[in-house]
């Protein structure tokens, strides 16, 4: 297989190193020691699937610490796939080119909704029946994690096994059983797979619809089957595993870089956020293990930055002192710190400043919505005064350009919202007037909002793609001077909210839209809407259905069953508040807001670093 | 100080381009600790500097490096350390200290000698005579003009062959840079042209790099200044 694929197969293809394995840190078990054959699948390229970080702990975790073995496989590019398909080679993963059919459990990650065509694709390619139904035990266990699981449903006939939570904690254990599982029949096995806590296993249960389409009940039909499925949440992050030794890509990736991840989590609350409900509560990671970390990553790589990694790492409350002690000890060799997101205020574009030492060139922010109106309704606690003062020190210090993120289409917007945000772009362009030593340029990039499983914003309507358009054209009115937009593709903004907060029946136009040809739908160069469109009508789907409508209190959700740890009334009471306009505060700093995590997970809100150096914004 | 390197990149790195061969060793002298040297500025990066780029799809037996240390250390520790820390494909054959002038690699070298491995059945002795006999050995070009026709027989200095278990390593050293730069993809060409068929050429890799003086071919190491 190797020979033939380094031989006839990858010389005729674009970046055969996607392809090639032999990387760096690889880690290959011996395969007939080894109890589970797992195979980690990234339904996306390699230089995409590489960069995440989740596939680097759950690699690390298994192949270093249990007797299990896990290899990767990445999703062919299409120039690649072809060739696969002519030459009839299967899906193989990247340690032993073994395909996966030759696994126990093929995994897949699920960072984003509309992966799910990839994986159909990546299925097929390997040689495996797409619908779980049509797999007996001769095939492999088909398992999907990740964010997008949160809302296991749209994918649940193609899915044996979903995995709702912290993979650190689940991925072994689940691992464990399948050893103590092997040689049942399949469903016997998914029966004592699905006692296991944060195990959702969708063949069990029955699920009854209202006449207006909307999901009457759902539950289980077997005996130890359980009504709800808890995610499983690791409750010490500073105890956790975490790869010191990740496997080091020859090829350029996204995201190349040493990982060090501060915290998992994030208590602000913004209410539109799906990462920010569901990875709750947050948890830190101490300096003194970061520390270690960040020494052991540069000893095995030898990479040349350090990337302080979270959903939010300025709130991180160590993160002066951490940024500061790297600079010290990596400074003078050449290894740079970067932080991928900055919080909005002073404090951390001087903090940025401070231990970025190469070139500035473009600040990146996120205000998110362009009034303060609006930011209070998505509680997105931010003031204008703080984005001036942050971009004013940017400025002065050299940077000369800045991009800010915002959403268009939430809730209660009104023309005065989106003119607030072409408003609020010139004042930062006139902050740069005064401060910038050269021409400045502030771009902002507009992405679409997006109601989320699991957030306070599940029961509004999302806009549909006609009224994003004209919001779009609103914008674009008007010319102004130093001033650019960027819209992300309303299309595509809507099929995401389809899976978003989609149920059971979409399986069939996912699986339509796969066979006409549907793939890598997150790159515009092969996302077909028009295909898709066909689908739903083939499948008698009316995709408004779940993005349009505003869901009544009483709704029951395709994903209530899937306990998240916080409460369903405390997500009720923040969409109540953003109809009022008013804030909850992070509880890092202020009151417990509620949210029901800690005392339903038995876990805590764990700052490592001491609530009083963590600066407040 | 500075120090010119030989290494073997083997057939399993064979797709690597020159960006990710740079990075490879810049990440390799981080893991090492050696005192390798930075430029200054904002934005420091290692003084590493490779010879002529080695096509993708190529592996090489004898490819060179030139890297700057900021202290002075011993050639065999430099490669000992390396050798620990590289990729399992990737080995340092040999290491010269060189004075501060010497010339970069780019700049001296300008030959290459590229093997292929073919199934053999052929006469290589006729072959090699109606090379060397023939004006003009046009192809079509793979370089700067594409398609273009490009006379390669000015460039192509010296053949040997050898047989092995029933293969054939047909070794070709030719020209590099200017006035005539000889691709191994235009080699390839040549000599499908010449009657050798494609599906008989089982293997290609460069194995070595020199500075042709005369008659003489010299190595990197050999011929510093």
């Amino acid at each position: 297989m190797k020979e033939k694929l380094f031989k006839d197969i990858l010389p005729r293809v674009s970046k055969p190193v996607r392809y090639m394995g032999n990387e760096m840190n690889i880690i290959r078990k011996d395969w007939d020691k080894a109890k589970v054959k797992m195979a980690f699948c990234f339904p996306d390229v390699y230089e995409v699937g590489m960069s995440h970080i989740g596939g680097k702990i759950l690699y690390g975790l298994i192949n270093e610490t249990t007797d299990h073995l896990l290899e990767r496989a990445f999703a062919p590019w299409p120039d690649m796939e072809e060739l696969m398909r002519a030459e009839n080679i299967h899906l193989y993963t990247l340690e032993s080119y073994r395909p996966l059919k030759d696994f126990e459990v093929v995994g897949f990650t699920m960072q984003y909704e509309l992966a799910i065509t990839n994986i159909l694709n990546m299925l097929d390619l390997a040689g495996i029946p797409l619908w779980a139904e049509e797999r007996d035990e001769r095939y492999p266990l088909i398992v999907a994690g990740g964010p997008v699981v949160f809302n296991p449903e749209p994918y649940a006939d193609f899915i044996d096994v979903f995995l709702i939570g912290d993979g650190e904690e689940l991925l072994p254990e689940f691992l464990d059983e399948v050893y103590a599982t092997r040689g049942l029949k399949k469903e016997e096995r998914l029966l004592r797979l699905a006692k296991i806590e944060g195990v959702y296993v969708p063949a069990f249960y029955q699920v009854e619809y209202n006449p207006d389409g909307t999901l009457k009940r759902m539950y289980p039909q077997k005996p130890g089957v359980p009504e709800k499925v808890r995610k499983r949440v690791v409750k010490d992050l500073d105890k956790a595993y975490f790869p010191e030794k990740p496997v080091l890509p020859y090829m350029s990736i996204v995201h190349d870089r040493a990982v060090l991840e501060v915290m998992r989590g994030c208590q602000r609350g913004c209410r539109f956020c799906h990462a920010g409900i569901v990875y709750r509560p947050s948890r830190e990671r101490s300096i003194v293990t970061l520390k270690k970390q960040a020494e052991n990553q540069i000893k095995n790589t030898g990479y040349e930055e350090i990337s302080l990694t979270s959903l939010s790492s300025l709130d991180y409350s160590g993160i002066e002192r951490l940024a500061r002690e790297l600079v010290a000890q990596y400074g003078k060799k050449g290894i740079g710190i970067s932080l991928p997101s900055l919080r909005v205020d002073a404090f951390s574009v001087d903090l940025a400043n401070e231990i970025q030492k190469v070139r500035k060139t473009t600040l990146t922010l996120a205000p998110e919505a362009g009034s303060q109106r609006m930011r209070n309704i998505i509680n997105k606690n931010v003031t204008e005064e703080q984005l001036l003062d942050a971009v004013e020190a940017a400025f002065q210090s050299g940077w000369n350009a800045v991009k800010l993120y915002f959403m268009i289409g939430l809730p209660y917007e009104t023309e005065e919202d989106l003119d607030g945000i072409i408003e609020l772009m010139e004042k930062v362009r006139d902050v740069g007037r005064k401060y910038a030593r050269r021409a400045v340029e502030v771009r902002g990039s507009l992405s679409c909002f997006v109601p989320k499983a699991h957030t306070p914003f599940q029961w509004q309507s999302q806009a549909s793609i006609e009224e994003l358009e004209t919001k779009k054209r609103y914008m674009l009115r008007e010319k102004k001077k130093g001033i650019k937009l960027s819209f992300h593709d309303s299309q595509t903004s809507y099929l995401e909210g389809v899976f978003s907060r989609g149920n059971r029946k979409l399986s069939r136009a996912i699986y339509l839209a796969y066979q006409k040809g549907c793939k890598f739908d997150g790159w515009s160069e092969y996302f077909r809407f028009d295909l898709w469109q066909e689908a739903f009508y083939e499948a008698g789907i009316d995709p408004d259905f779940y993005t349009r409508r505003r869901p009544s209190y009483d709704e029951v959700f395709p994903w209530d069953f899937i306990d998240i740890g916080v409460t369903k009334a405390f997500l009720r009471k923040e969409n109540e508040k953003a109809a009022r306009g008013e804030l909850t505060l992070d509880c890092r700093h202020d009151k417990c807001s509620g949210c029901g995590i800690c005392p339903r997970l038995e876990v805590k809100v764990d700052i490592k670093e001491g609530r009083e150096i963590a600066p407040k914004s | 100080m500075r120090l010119r390197a030989e290494y073997r990149l083997g057939p399993d790195l064979r797709f690597l381009s020159n960006l990710e061969m740079m990075r490879l060793m810049e990440r390799a002298l981080r893991r090492s600790s050696l005192p390798y040297a930075l430029t200054e500025g904002f934005n420091p990066h290692i003084k590493l500097s490779l010879g002529t780029v080695l096509p993708v799809g190529l592996w090489g037996m004898r490819e060179y490096m030139d890297v700057e240390m900021a202290e002075n250390i011993g050639e065999e520790y430099f490669k000992e350390r390396m050798n620990e820390v590289l990729p399992e494909g990737v080995r340092i054959n040999k290491a010269r200290i060189i004075p501060e002038e010497a010339p970069s690699l780019m700049k001296i070298i300008n030959s290459a000698s590229y093997t292929f491995v073919l199934r053999s059945g052929y006469d290589w002795q006729e072959w090699q005579e109606r090379i060397w006999q023939a004006e003009r050995l046009p192809v079509k070009s793979r370089g700067k003009k594409k398609d273009a026709e490009k006379d390669l027989r000015a460039g192509i200095f010296k053949i040997e062959t050898s047989l092995e278990n029933e293969l054939a390593f047909l070794n070709i050293w030719v020209a590099t840079g200017d006035p005539v730069n000889v691709r191994y993809d235009e080699l390839h060409d040549l000599l499908t042209i010449t009657g050798i068929a494609a599906r008989d050429i089982i293997d290609v890799y460069r194995s070595g790099n020199y500075i042709k003086e005369g008659d003489f071919f010299y190595t990197p190491l050999e011929k510093v200044i």
